[in-house]
C-alpha cells in the first residue's frame, strides 16, 4: 500500500486537530508544583472547648518549626452562619488560642478575617456565634473579607477555566495565613477541611453569596484554583466537636476530640479525612490537590502527636459520597 | 436636643468624613477602594437626612461609573459587566433629573438580566436531573452576577427598582412580566416555616433557617401582596427574630421591613439607637443604614417603598 501526498496531508491534518482537542485533557491544570518533600501533621487530643486549648495548642505548635517572628498573621476560621446549638463554625475558644499563641511566638499581628459564605450580616454571625465579644476583649481585630478592598490575582490553576480572582487586600498581604477549619461533611463537597475553608476568603460582594460564581465553576475545581493562588502556611482544624451528616449547616455535631496541627493544607485534609473514616485519595480535591500542592501519602507524612486511628464509625454523609468510606473497596 | 439628633449628626459626620475624593464610598472605613454599594446608602441616607455636597459627588460618582452596557460594577475599577447593584443605583438615582438617561439605560439592562434558571436548558436541568434544591424553575428572578441563578435580595432589589418605572411602554414592554416571575419567584423560595433564606428554603429535604435581613428585604419588595399567606408567615417570624437581633444591619432592615407592613416600631428603633459602638462600625453601608433608618418614612419613600 502506497501513501499519496494526499493521505499524508488528511492524515496530518486530522493529527493535529486530534492533538489540539485532547491535549487540554493531559496538560497538568497546575503551574508550578509546590509539593513539600515531606509534610507535617499534629493530631492533638482535646476533649472540650476551655480555656486548656492555649496549652494544648503551645503544646503542638512546639512540634513545627515555624518562625511567626516580626510577621502579619492571619487567622482564617470557618465562619459561615449561626445555629444555636449546632456544630457549623470553628469554635471561638480555639481561634483566640490561636491568636494568643502566635501573639506569644512574637507575630508582628494577628488579625481574624472572614467573608462568611451563607449570611450577608457578618456582624450577626460574629456576635451570636460568641466571636465579637471575645475578639474585643483579646483586642484582636477582625476583617470581614466578603468587603475588604480587593485586588486582581492571575490563578496559578486552570481548573475552573477563569483567569484570576478579586481577592481581599488582607489575604494577599499575610505573611502567614492560617486555615482553620472546622472538620464537617459538605453536601456538595463530601467534607469541608482547610482547603475547602478557603472558599471564605472569595468576597461574596464580587462573586455573590453563597459564593454563588465558585458554585457554578465547580466547587472541587474552585478549591484546587483558590488553594495554587493564595498558599496556606500553616493549619489548626477543629474537630473538638466536628458535624457529620448533612454538612455543612445541617449535620450533627460529631464529638470527636481532636485538634489538627499541620504544614501543609493536604496533608492536613487527608488526616482529617482518614479520621473521620474517608479515604482521601477519593475526594477529588485532595486528590488532584496531592499532584501539586501537597502529600496525602502517609510515606511523605511526619506523623506526631496522638496515632491516626481512623473513626471507628465512619462519620455519616449523604448519599452521593458514600463511596468516601474508607470501608468499601478500592475502585 | 434628642439624643436621637444628636445621634444623627454624629452619623452623618462619621459618613461624611468616610466618603473618599472620588465622591464614593468604599465598603469598610480601613479601605479606600470605591464601590457602589456603599455609596447608595450613603447617598440615600445623607438623601434622606438633608442634601448636601456630599450627595452631589456620590451622584456624580454613581454617574461617572456606569458601565457602557447600562450596568454598574460592584466598585470602581471591577472587570465584570454589571452586578446586582445595578438595581440599586437606578433606586439612588431616582430623583436626579440629569440621570433620566443613564436610568434608562440601566433599566434596559436589569430587565434582560435574569437568573439562568429562565433559559429552557436550566428549567429542564433543575426539573429533571439536579433536585437536590427544592425550588419551580418556572419562576426566577435576578442574579448577583451575570450567569448564575436567582436569589432573594438581588430579586427584591430589582422588584423595588422596576417598580419606579413609570409605565410599562417605550421599551418597557416586558416589565410587567419580569415583575410577576420575581414575585412568584420569592413566593416560591421562601422558607417552610416563614421567611426567607439566601436563595432557597429547602435543601436536600430539609428546611432551612430563614435570615432576618434576606426575609426584611423580601418583604420591602411584596408589600402589595402582603395578603399572601407567604408573606405573611414571613412577617411573623420577622416579628419574632425582631426582638433578639442583636446586629445594626439586620435590626434596622427589619424596623424598615415591618414599618412598610404599618407595625409599630418605636421600641426596635430605641434599641438601634442605643447599640453601643455604632460609629465605630466599620461597614459603611451599615453605619448609612442606621442613619437611614432613624427617619423610617422617609427611608421608604427613598426606598421607593409604599407602606
Amino acid at each position: 500500500m502506497s501513501l499519496t501526498r494526499r493521505d499524508l496531508l488528511v492524515g496530518g491534518t486530522a493529527l493535529a486537530a486530534g492533538t489540539s482537542v485532547s491535549a487540554p485533557f493531559f496538560m497538568p491544570k497546575y503551574h508550578v508544583d509546590r509539593r513539600p518533600k515531606r509534610s507535617r501533621v499534629a493530631i492533638l487530643h482535646a476533649e472540650q472547648y476551655s480555656q486548656k486549648l492555649d496549652e494544648v495548642l503551645a503544646t503542638g505548635l512546639r512540634l513545627f518549626p515555624i518562625d511567626v517572628r516580626g510577621k502579619r498573621v492571619v487567622l482564617k476560621p470557618n465562619l459561615v452562619d449561626y445555629a444555636p446549638g449546632d456544630a457549623i463554625n470553628t469554635h471561638p475558644l480555639l481561634v483566640l488560642a490561636a491568636a494568643e499563641s502566635f501573639r506569644r511566638l512574637g507575630a508582628k499581628s494577628v488579625a481574624v478575617a472572614e467573608g462568611p459564605g451563607h449570611q450577608r450580616d457578618t456582624q450577626l454571625v460574629l456576635s451570636l456565634s460568641g466571636y465579637q465579644q471575645s475578639l474585643r476583649d483579646e483586642r484582636i481585630r477582625f476583617v470581614d473579607l466578603n468587603r475588604d478592598q480587593l485586588i486582581r490575582i492571575p490563578l496559578r490553576a486552570s481548573y475552573t477555566g477563569m483567569e484570576s480572582l478579586w481577592l481581599p487586600r488582607t489575604i494577599l498581604e499575610a505573611d502567614f495565613l492560617v486555615s482553620m477549619p472546622k472538620i464537617k461533611t459538605h453536601h456538595w463537597s463530601g467534607v469541608t477541611l482547610s482547603m475547602k475553608n478557603m472558599f471564605g476568603i472569595v468576597p461574596g460582594a464580587r462573586y455573590g453569596w453563597p459564593k454563588n460564581l465558585l458554585h457554578w465553576k465547580g466547587i472541587q475545581e474552585s478549591i484546587l484554583d483558590i488553594c495554587a493562588t493564595v498558599p496556606v502556611h500553616f493549619i489548626i482544624a477543629d474537630g473538638i466537636v466536628a458535624m457529620e451528616g448533612n454538612g455543612p449547616l445541617n449535620g450533627t455535631p460529631r464529638s470527636l476530640g481532636k485538634i489538627v496541627l499541620a504544614n501543609d493544607a493536604v496533608a492536613a485534609d487527608a488526616v482529617c479525612a482518614r479520621l473521620m473514616g474517608f479515604e482521601p485519595g477519593r475526594i477529588p480535591h485532595i486528590h488532584d490537590g496531592s499532584r501539586f500542592l501537597g502529600n496525602v501519602s502517609l510515606g511523605h507524612i511526619d506523623q506526631c502527636g496522638e496515632p491516626l486511628d481512623g473513626a471507628a464509625i465512619p462519620f455519616q454523609i449523604s448519599l452521593q459520597f458514600q463511596h468516601l468510606c474508607s470501608a468499601l473497596p478500592t475502585e | 436636643m434628642t439624643s436621637n439628633t444628636i445621634l444623627c449628626s454624629h452619623l452623618i459626620a462619621e459618613i461624611a468624613l468616610r466618603q473618599l475624593p472620588c465622591g464614593g464610598w468604599a465598603a469598610l472605613a480601613s479601605s479606600s477602594q470605591p464601590a457602589v454599594e456603599p455609596t447608595c446608602y450613603s447617598a440615600l441616607s445623607f438623601a434622606a437626612a438633608a442634601p448636601t455636597s456630599h450627595t452631589e459627588r456620590a451622584f456624580e460618582f454613581l454617574l461617572r461609573h456606569q458601565n457602557l452596557n447600562g450596568s454598574w460594577p460592584v466598585f470602581a475599577g471591577d472587570d465584570q459587566d454589571g452586578a446586582w447593584v445595578t438595581a440599586l443605583a437606578l433606586m439612588t438615582l431616582r430623583n436626579l433629573p440629569a440621570a433620566i438617561p443613564a436610568r434608562l439605560t440601566g433599566f434596559e439592562w436589569l430587565m434582560n438580566y435574569a437568573g439562568r434558571e429562565s433559559d429552557w436548558f436550566w428549567k429542564w436541568k433543575f426539573r429533571t436531573a439536579d433536585r437536590y434544591v427544592r425550588f419551580d424553575p418556572e419562576t426566577f428572578g435576578w442574579p448577583w452576577f451575570p450567569n448564575t441563578v436567582s436569589w432573594v435580595v438581588p430579586t427584591a432589589f430589582a422588584l423595588l427598582a422596576l417598580k419606579q418605572i413609570p409605565c410599562s411602554c417605550g421599551g418597557f414592554e416586558q416589565a410587567p412580566f419580569r415583575v410577576q416571575r420575581g414575585i412568584e419567584m420569592l413566593l416560591d423560595r421562601a422558607c417552610p416555616g416563614g421567611g426567607w433564606n439566601a436563595g432557597n428554603g429547602v435543601v436536600y429535604g430539609v428546611p432551612v433557617a430563614p435570615h432576618p435581613d434576606d426575609t426584611a428585604i423580601a418583604l420591602l419588595a411584596l408589600t402589595d401582596h402582603r395578603q399572601e399567606t407567604v408573606v405573611q408567615s414571613g412577617l411573623q417570624y420577622l416579628e419574632h427574630a425582631a426582638v433578639d437581633l442583636c446586629a445594626p444591619w439586620s435590626l434596622a432592615y427589619a424596623i424598615l421591613a415591618l414599618a412598610a407592613y404599618g407595625q409599630n416600631t418605636e421600641s426596635l428603633q430605641r434599641r438601634l439607637t442605643s447599640m453601643p459602638d455604632l460609629l465605630a462600625i466599620e461597614d459603611t453601608s451599615t453605619l448609612a443604614l442606621v442613619l437611614l433608618v432613624l427617619d423610617v418614612e422617609r427611608a421608604l419613600l427613598e426606598l421607593g417603598v409604599t407602606a
